[in-house]
């Protein structure tokens, strides 16, 4: 009997290494554990033996199946691994193959630099405000101190709907109607579009967009307008960006100056600024005497053109998805 | 103006060098910007950038004023030492204002025994220069003064004006003119002109006329030195479509003092290189002579307002140099503006002109001394913004379009002609004629950007625009901003073994958009009704109502409007009024997170095909009662299985009880209270039941 136990031994062991699927291990199992199973019939078989055997081959037999099971569990885990592996490497895909992406969508050049210029004024405290492009002439030109006869005020240059109502020709527009409403301190930026009576071209369009701030308060100085700029501008542009104040005129100003940032190897001019003019505030009843206020209008286009490198106002206004995606 | 270098210099004294090179950088930082500059032979000739309130600027003298006070140096102005000889000019010439209103001031003289010829090499070379072809020296004089004092000046040949009689006044109605650049103009009414005693001989302060030109055989020399209202000479210039160097200086204002001066000095010069004789004295008529103005400056208020501590000296030296006359009181000047400084008229200016000379880039920069928080961004526009960035999560690409458009534009979307849409205002003076009126809608501006793209090969467009639009509102007008989204071509990229439809846009993935947006916005009370435009598919379209309101539609582009625009394909367009949208907005409310499991079930019908779902799921919604958490549908089907006209459609529902576990047979008796809903109201046949 011993001998057969070794046999069994020997033959289950290499039917566990050769099964190759947790079935074919189960299977295994069945054939020597199972009910009739050999090793089994073995069990039953002890009692038949001398008394004398009896304890030693019994021994034996349970070691051999302490050992059967051992295999079998150890079979199995391999068996399992195996099947895994199996099926994972039946999954394999072509990872080199283009992703499925949604298209993207972009953020419009001017919008981003509208943007990031509005985010650097609240930065310095200017509140947002907004106010309506088809104006009256009071609003666009009376208060801001224009006179009748400035040419700005022609119909050459400026779009009319009728006598009196016309699209506003600068943002400045909405300082006057705020300083109409609130008293100071005020301390208020905004954004829009203003119109000219220009033939849409590589550097002209008929619709163009305008940054606008002003503070008025007790104090405000000319040097805070440098302040203010100069930070705006390198905030903008970098910290090592030069910036330039040049005497100008503007009917709304005084004093008024342009301001320019040196960028790209030249001097690009971004706006005109100054303090108001006092008329303008006695416009607003606003005392000349106790306050002072400055103000500042920037392009937008302008630099978005420069800082991207972009030859032709018309690109802004296709929106070539080519063009758009980009920024 | 063109400022030829050697000119400036003999204009000014100075220890100063005065090196060209440098005042490329030096004439930006007193307000004269640089456009271009010319080497002209062994000369420089500067294109300075004049401003407008500036009129002194236009004259040599005025540009060597600046330079002469910014160097220190002295101003060397051409004296005037005039030999008159009689009979005095007033024998000879008469000037009448008619009209008070169009000339402040006329100064005429009279040279006779002229000898017309070429102008002295040197004053040819000066206003070729500058730009001005030379014609002969009585012509060249008056331009050489106008370029070297910024006054124009005319000269008339003295035998066309009859009776040496001047009249400034109004054109009548259907007078005629032939100038001197050979054409005959027919004269505005009310426009600015010179007449002698009978007829006009001069577009005032434009172009004289060609009869009173001054030719070879000229003797006699009628000289005009005037000061024209500004208006009026701007009026009739643009009225008869002429500028000219004459003009653009009038038009910026002139000065009394120096009307009178140029006259001199061109008369003393057409006296040395013409071989003339001045008659004695001028005819001046100055009804109105100007009186000095004085303004005060407190050199408090000139350090507070600029932030920079200028001393009071040097503020008065400045003054001083640029030709303002001080008395010096305690903690204030008096300051009489010299005639020439138009632009001056209170403290400010002065302050300024202290600023300019003193050096903008000397003031510090400083910041505001308020304390300064986070500048406030309204919620409105905070709501904006969430639009926005919601639109470009969603694969949106931002547009920027004109708010200009033409009415065929509207033909072109198929807007029927008493359309609200139609109204779109229009401008009394378009400048092109694409850009003839406001739009009222984004419509054909987004379908342009389509357009456009698919003409240059790009297929996939995904864009919107936040952009407003306008109406004519009582008196006047109204702006709205709307939100228009515009989709067309495929919506993945990487298609490989997808079926070709799976990656097109569809009305759902339009749709799809504007559900997100309206969930990131928190709208609750939103919905999607059939309704077509003229622009849209008529079967594929829809408005969106917030309560009662209609604030929006969306839909398919209507084939014959896709065809005007060349799209060659199927695109989605979708409007949405903004302000509505950000009025429904609220902030989310937190609902306690579910105790008690749920209980999913499926439910397939058959209905006509008329049914929408979103009848169905009201009616759901209805019979399924508070245990009912969600539904929606999952699958639509017509074909075989299903009868003609008919369609199936399956939903997924998913019940729930906030305080307690469902069991099976409550579900089941819910679902089929469901199921008997359905049955009554459409007729539906349950599957699978």
């Amino acid at each position: 009997m011993e001998q057969e136990i070794r046999t069994l031994r020997e033959e289950a062991g290499q039917e566990i290494q050769r099964a190759e699927s947790p079935e074919a291990v189960e299977a295994v199992r069945r054939r020597y554990l199972g009910k009739r199973g050999r090793l089994t019939q073995l069990l039953r078989g002890l009692g038949s033996l001398p008394p004398e055997e009896r304890a030693r081959v019994g021994a034996l037999l349970n070691e051999t199946k302490a050992w059967l099971v051992a295999q079998l569990e150890a079979r199995a885990e391999v068996v399992r691994a195996l099947a895994l592996e199996h099926r994972l490497r039946a999954e394999a895909i072509d990872v080199t193959l283009p992703g499925r992406r949604p298209i993207p969508g972009r953020p419009h050049v001017l919008g981003r630099t509208i943007q990031e210029i509005l985010e650097i004024f609240r930065s310095m405290g200017f509140e947002v405000v907004e106010g309506p492009e088809i104006e009256t002439e009071e609003f666009n030109f009376r208060r801001l101190n224009i006179p009748e006869d400035h040419p700005a005020r022609d119909m050459q240059d400026s779009f009319y709907l009728d006598r009196e109502h016309l699209l506003r020709t600068q943002v400045t527009a909405v300082d006057v109607r705020v300083m109409a409403v609130r008293r100071p301190p005020l301390r208020v930026v905004s954004i829009g579009r203003c119109y000219r009576r220009d033939a849409l071209d590589a550097t002209h369009a008929p619709v163009f967009h305008q940054v606008d701030g002003f503070l008025v308060d007790e104090g405000v100085r000319f040097s805070d307008l440098k302040g203010v700029l100069s930070r705006f501008a390198r905030e903008m542009w970098g910290p090592q960006t030069r910036v330039r104040f040049q005497p100008s005129y503007f009917p709304f100003t005084e004093p008024s100056a342009e301001i320019a940032v040196y960028f790209g190897g030249r001097w690009l001019e971004i706006g005109g600024c100054g303090m108001f003019h006092p008329r303008v505030l006695e416009f607003s009843g606003i005392d000349p005497e106790r306050y002072t206020a400055f103000a500042f209008g920037l392009g937008v286009e302008r630099p978005a053109m420069v800082r991207y490198g972009i030859g032709d106002i018309r690109l802004f206004w296709e929106n070539d998805l080519r063009f758009l995606n980009q920024f | 103006m063109r400022v030829p270098w050697t000119w400036l210099r003999e204009l000014v004294r100075t220890s100063d060098p005065l090196d060209p090179e440098a005042w490329v950088e030096r004439f930006p930082m007193l307000g004269l910007g640089v456009e271009a500059v010319e080497r002209w032979g062994d000369d420089w000739v500067f294109d300075l950038e004049t401003t407008t309130n500036r009129p002194d600027w236009l004259g040599m003298v005025g540009i060597a004023r600046e330079v002469a006070a910014a160097t220190g140096g002295e101003l060397l102005v051409p004296s005037v030492a005039l030999e008159e000889e009689d009979p005095p000019a007033q024998t000879l010439a008469s000037v009448t204002f008619e009209d008070p209103d169009l000339c402040y001031r006329y100064v005429a003289r009279v040279i006779v025994e002229v000898q017309v010829g070429p102008a002295p090499r040197w004053m040819a070379d000066r206003l070729e220069k500058c730009g001005i072809r030379s014609i002969n020296n009585v012509v060249d004089i008056t331009n050489y003064v106008m370029l070297e004092l910024g006054q124009p000046l005319h000269a008339f040949d003295y035998e066309g004006i009859l009776g040496g009689r001047i009249v400034v006044r109004a054109a009548r109605a259907g007078e005629r003119l032939v100038t001197l650049d050979g054409v005959e103009r027919v004269l505005p009414e009310g426009a600015l002109v010179i007449a002698d005693a009978e007829r006009p001989v001069a577009l005032g302060g434009i172009m004289g006329g060609a009869d009173t030109e001054i030719r070879p055989t000229s003797r006699r020399v009628l000289l005009e030195s005037a000061w024209f209202n500004p208006v009026a000479v701007r009026r009739t210039a643009r009225a008869v479509g002429l500028r000219t160097e004459a003009s653009t200086r009038h038009e910026r204002g002139g000065d009394p003092e120096r009307v009178r001066v140029a006259a001199a000095r061109a008369a003393e010069l057409m006296r040395r290189y013409c071989g003339g004789r001045v008659l004695r004295g001028e005819v001046d008529v100055y009804p109105n002579p100007e009186s000095p103005r004085v303004v005060a400056l407190r050199y408090g208020r000139l350090r507070r307002v600029l932030g920079a501590e200028i001393p009071r000296e040097e503020a008065e030296e400045i003054l001083r140099r640029l030709g303002f006359d001080l008395e010096s009181l305690e903690d204030r000047a008096l300051v009489r503006v010299p005639s020439h400084r138009r632009d001056v008229e209170r403290e400010e200016d002065l302050i300024e002109e202290v600023a300019r000379l003193w050096g903008y880039d000397r003031i510090p920069e400083t910041m505001p001394v308020a304390e300064m928080g986070v500048g406030r961004l309204p919620e409105e526009l905070a709501r904006e913004r969430e639009v926005r960035e919601t639109l470009l999560r969603g694969g949106l690409t931002e547009v920027f379009t004109l708010s200009l458009l033409h009415p065929r534009d509207l033909d072109r979307v198929r807007i029927p002609p008493d359309h609200p849409l139609r109204k779109a205002p229009r401008l009394l003076n378009p400048l092109t004629e694409e850009h003839t009126h406001l739009r009222t809608t984004l419509l054909p501006s987004l379908l342009e950007v389509l357009r456009t793209n698919r003409a240059r090969g790009i297929p996939d467009v995904h864009i919107f625009e936040i952009g407003r639009v306008y109406f004519p509102s009582g008196e006047g007008w109204e702006e709205r901003k709307v939100v228009g989204i515009a989709r067309m071509g495929r919506v993945l990229l990487g298609r490989w073994n997808l079926p070709e439809e799976f990656g097109e846009t569809t009305f759902y993935h339009l749709k799809g958009v504007l559900e997100t947006l309206l969930e990131e916005l928190h709208i609750p009370d939103w919905r999607l009704v059939p309704e077509s435009a003229p622009w849209l598919h008529p079967y594929r379209a829809a408005s969106l109502w917030i309560g009662r309101e209609r604030i929006g539609w969306m839909g398919e582009v209507h084939p014959q409007v896709a065809e005007a625009y060349d799209l060659r394909g199927r695109a989605y367009v979708a409007e949405v009024a903004l302000m509505p949208l950000l009025a429904h907005t609220r902030p989310p409310q937190l609902r306690p997170l579910p105790r008690y499991p749920a209980v999913d079930r499926d439910l397939a019908v058959v209905v006509r095909e008329g049914v929408t779902a979103a009848e169905l799921v009201e009616e759901i919604r209805r019979s399924g009662g508070p245990v009912l958490e969600a539904v929606e549908p999952f699958d639509v089907y017509t074909g075989p299985q299903v009868p003609a006209g008919h369609k199936s459609i399956a939903f997924s529902l998913r019940f729930r009880s906030p305080d307690r576990t469902l069991e099976a047979r409550e579900v089941e008796a819910v679902l089929e209270g469901i199921r008997q809903g359905l049955r009554q109201r459409f007729g539906a046949r349950i599957r699978g039941a």
